[in-house]
């Protein structure tokens, strides 16, 4: 919608008519085409902007979006402190446009350790405003208009619109469940991708298959073997992979998270993104990063450069301090990385025991901090509508946190379009949260069956 | 015999393909060429001049006046602020993706004073992580292939490349120096209003306007924002007013939004910086105030690209402009008293320049100074040709004269560089030991030359 009405020309009337046709065809052009860029299209609508809404408002516990709601460790928050207090005013200055100095090379440290490979802190590490920024540079970096990127479903949202920002194609394959025949509760290992099905994805236009692991939202930690079939089809058709392990530190039951990158021909075709937020608990500190071979971290950089250019020194500064202290602990019991999983696995169970005991079905993550129940038994409660445009777990979420004050978020929000009413009965919960938030959460569901037996 | 070539798979034989798939998968990768090359909408854009000169002066030997960043400690509350919010735990976590409520609030208080308009702290202000990351949301969301967006020369560098990055196509207007070359200060460059309404046509999508303009320091008058804004409205143009040093203006200046002018609030994003208001450039905050059918396109981009910026530093932020927003009719308010120390800062840089025989464009606002230094006739044909005099004049400066600068053809369009490759420009948000450190060098320089 443009502003202005055509008027110079029709004040002319001997101008050749052709002309004044021209003119008024510019005109209208101008004013008939949309403000907004095209990239824009199909990508505006969020899911967080309405739910985060509703979970303000309404929600008396919240499980929906994923951010803990204890404290950060406090050798970080120290750290930040003592930045600040230390009299180097120059922290509040930017900083080196890839990161930060210590950053990159505490990172780097670090990464050599888990990947067995030798890294460059200028050239294999890049700091990023989160992983979201990280993830968005891949996609700005290396996926042009006519690529496609695959992505497993369920995922984390933002990849789809930010291959179609890309002007990119996303084919999507889904982890398929197989339940237990046994009758016991689902792991999300049970959830699985069909490897004819996955290979039939790959085709001369892939560019990149976008990789999560530990999975938002299942919590599926995918196994060696799992992850060297996704390999192999990487190699075979050369095929790039955007790695997004922001979870890697939250495995449970001793289960091990492998990084794709250190598989057989892997290295030099992988991008692997963390998180400080998930790392150390400090969502809101945005600091991120991508770790991957020059080849092509040069065009995240690039990307970087033009977009961003560089991100906050100080937050920089003291997460280099947390992975300086982690390093120095490197599985030892007083780690974050060895106690941090420790504590969110008894969360976890609690959950578990929680929503099990009053018939919701959880799927039991073997990593990250959310999980994902199967609420069919009350579903009364929360009438079908057909013919609607919004999938069932959407409304079922919006009337629970209206009704019953427990914010969670819908499955079909990991879904893209044409799958979004696959399933229709599963919501996910995030458990990084105090005793106390899951005791209320676990009131509300007590609550809740008993005024669904008693009716 | 090994084959990599991808066009061979798309010729869709299929027994070839099954004997090259066998092969690539026995192949180590490095043998194959590497058919992962950068995405075309980057294609260029790699090189920077900041990533070549921060280098070199990054030798703490080197009295550093090049990229413009303050070595000046940001005001005491400002740090205080912070350190007051890191013991608050639920700051470090997410807040609000299009800004957080608290310094969105504090923001449009602050600009509802100065343009004197209701300003919707939810619709009509997104918070970037820097005024950078405003450009880019602005561009990105607004900017595609086949338009063209008006740059005025020179200009902060990262215009160019992120039109570029967008599709568009940069048209290029210079300033001109209005006595024939002989510029005494940053008034002295205009536009010529017929050269730039030609720039205008059907394609226009925007023009970048930076005022007080970086390099230069131009303050642009009410007469010269409104032929701007005359032409934005005739040919129905948008506007994209880069004002991140809009209280840094000296005295008998006034700094006028564009925004304000008749018309022009509906087609106008202004971008503001926290790195230039409290000189806290590492905390990359930046906002970009506009009308929400404007605003909301950046916050699509906004939620697609980076989500959320940092909790603790919006929330220091928006502490900080409480307390100046509650003096704001009161001299000792932050954004007059940082532009009155930048005024005696800058009066003593262009003091010390013109003692070295060389010749500084006084600025009116900002905190850059440009100099022209064709009068030291510094002899340097034998210096690596491909680059422009400044180039080289800069790193002959920063290796003999221990003192760095920033070239201004660096803010330049390729065929605008001859013109302005005269000039370097100074950064003079210092403090006065740095002053101090360059003085001695200026006062030694013709010792040492000739």
């Amino acid at each position: 919608m443009r502003l202005n009405s055509p008027t110079c020309g029709l004040q002319q009337p001997h101008l050749a008519r052709t002309a004044l046709e021209l003119l008024i065809f510019y005109l209208q052009a101008k004013m008939s085409r949309p403000v907004q860029a095209r990239r824009l299209e199909g990508i505006d609508k969020n899911i967080w902007v309405e739910f985060v809404n509703l979970a303000a408002t309404y929600s008396k516990v919240n499980l929906g979006q994923g951010f803990p709601d204890f404290p950060a460790p406090d050798f970080l928050t120290e750290a930040l402190t003592r930045a600040l207090g230390g009299g180097n005013h120059m922290l509040h200055q930017y900083t080196r446009a890839f990161g930060h100095p210590p950053l990159v090379k505490v990172l780097a440290q670090f990464f050599e350790k888990l990947l067995g490979r030798d890294l460059d802190p200028m050239t294999n590490v890049m700091v990023t405003v989160g992983a979201y920024q990280a993830l968005f540079c891949c996609f700005q970096a290396l996926v042009d208009e006519g690529d496609e990127v695959i992505i497993i479903e369920p995922f984390f949202d933002c990849y789809e619109p930010m291959v179609k920002m890309a002007g990119g194609t996303p084919v999507f394959v889904p982890l398929r469940p197989n339940p237990p025949k046994d009758g016991k509760l689902m792991s999300s290992a049970d959830w699985q991708l069909d490897p004819a099905e996955l290979a039939s994805k790959f085709s001369e236009r892939t560019k990149a298959i976008v990789l999560n692991s530990p999975n938002n939202p299942l919590g599926k930690v995918f196994s060696r073997e799992e992850l060297g079939l996704i390999a192999e089809l990487c190699v075979k058709h050369d095929v790039l992979c955007i790695s997004d392990e922001v979870y890697e530190w939250l495995v449970y039951d001793g289960k091990q998270h492998i990084r794709i990158a250190s598989l057989q021909g892997m290295w030099d075709r992988t991008v692997i993104i963390g998180s400080a937020g998930k790392t150390f608990s400090a969502t809101g500190w945005k600091v991120g990063w991508a770790v991957g071979p020059d080849r092509l971290l040069q065009h995240l950089r690039t990307v970087h450069q033009n977009s961003v250019y560089h991100c906050a020194t100080i937050a920089q500064e003291a997460v280099a301090q947390g992975f300086q202290r982690e390093l120095m602990l490197y599985g030892k019991p007083e780690s974050y990385f060895v106690q941090l999983p420790k504590e969110l696995q008894q969360k976890r169970d609690w959950l578990v025991q929680s929503l099990d005991g009053v018939g919701m079905k959880p799927i039991i993550p073997e990593g990250t901090y959310f999980l994902v129940a199967d609420i069919s038994p009350f579903k009364s409660d929360v009438p079908d509508v057909p013919n609607s445009d919004e999938p069932y777990d959407s409304r079922f979420a919006k009337w629970m946190v209206k009704n019953k004050g427990l914010a969670a978020i819908p499955l079909s929000a990991f879904y893209s379009e044409a799958h979004k009413n696959n399933y229709t009965n599963f919501i996910r919960f995030c458990f990084a949260k105090e005793e106390a938030t899951l005791k209320a959460a676990s009131d509300i569901l007590q609550k809740w069956k008993q005024k669904k037996t008693s009716s | 015999m090994f084959l990599a070539s991808r066009n061979f798979c798309c010729c869709g034989f299929k027994l070839r393909t099954d004997l090259l798939s066998r092969s690539i998968k026995h192949s180590t990768s490095a043998t194959m060429p590497f058919r992962h090359k950068n995405t075309r909408r980057i294609e260029g854009l790699d090189s920077n001049v900041w990533v070549e000169f921060t280098k070199v002066a990054a030798d703490p030997s080197i009295v550093n006046l090049g990229q413009g960043l303050p070595d000046i400690s940001p005001p005491s509350y400002v740090k205080e602020e912070l350190a007051k919010v890191a013991a608050v735990d639920r700051l470090n976590q997410y807040t609000r993706g299009f800004g957080h409520p608290s310094l969105v609030k504090a923001l449009s208080q602050v600009y509802e004073k100065v343009c004197g308009r209701k300003i919707d702290p939810l619709t009509d202000i997104l918070v970037t992580v820097g005024a950078y990351g405003s450009l880019f949301s602005t561009i990105q969301a607004l900017i595609e292939e086949g338009d063209e967006v008006i740059i005025i020369e020179p200009f902060y560098d990262c215009y160019e490349p992120m039109v570029k990055m967008a599709g568009a196509k940069p048209v290029f207007i210079p300033l001109r120096c209005k006595n024939n070359g002989n510029s005494a200060s940053s008034a002295d460059w205009v536009l010529d209003p017929a050269e730039l309404a030609n720039k205008f046509n059907s394609k226009t999508k925007a023009i970048i306007l930076n005022t007080p303009h970086n390099p230069i320091g131009k303050v642009f008058t009410l007469e010269e924002l409104q032929v701007i804004a005359d032409l934005c409205i005739k040919h129905d143009t948008l506007c994209i007013s880069d004002e991140v040093y809009e209280w840094l203006v000296y005295k008998g200046n006034k700094h006028i939004k564009i925004a304000t002018l008749p018309g022009m609030w509906e087609r106008t994003v202004t971008i503001g910086s926290a790195g230039k208001t409290y000189s806290v450039t590492g905390w990359k905050l930046g906002w970009s105030i506009g009308p929400e059918y404007l605003i909301k396109h950046l916050q699509v981009v906004h939620q697609n690209t980076l989500y959320t910026c940092p909790t603790p530093l919006q929330e220091a932020l928006a502490q900080a402009f409480w307390v100046d927003y509650k003096r704001m009719d009161d001299p000792d308010c932050y954004f007059y008293s940082l532009s009155r120390e930048l005024e005696s800062k800058r009066d003593r840089m262009a003091q010390l320049l013109k003692e070295a025989g060389l010749k500084p464009v006084i600025p009116d606002g900002g905190y850059f100074m440009i100099v022209d230094v064709s009068t030291l006739n510094v002899d340097l044909s034998d210096v690596d040709e491909k680059q422009p005099y400044d180039y080289k004049f800069v790193k002959w400066m920063i290796a003999s004269k221990k003192l760095s600068a920033i070239p201004l053809s660096a803010f330049c369009g390729l065929e605008t560089k001859k013109q302005f490759e005269k000039y370097i420009r100074f950064c003079f948000i210092k403090k006065d030991s740095t002053l101090d450190a360059a003085e001695v060098i200026l006062k030694n320089w013709n010792k040492q030359t000739g």
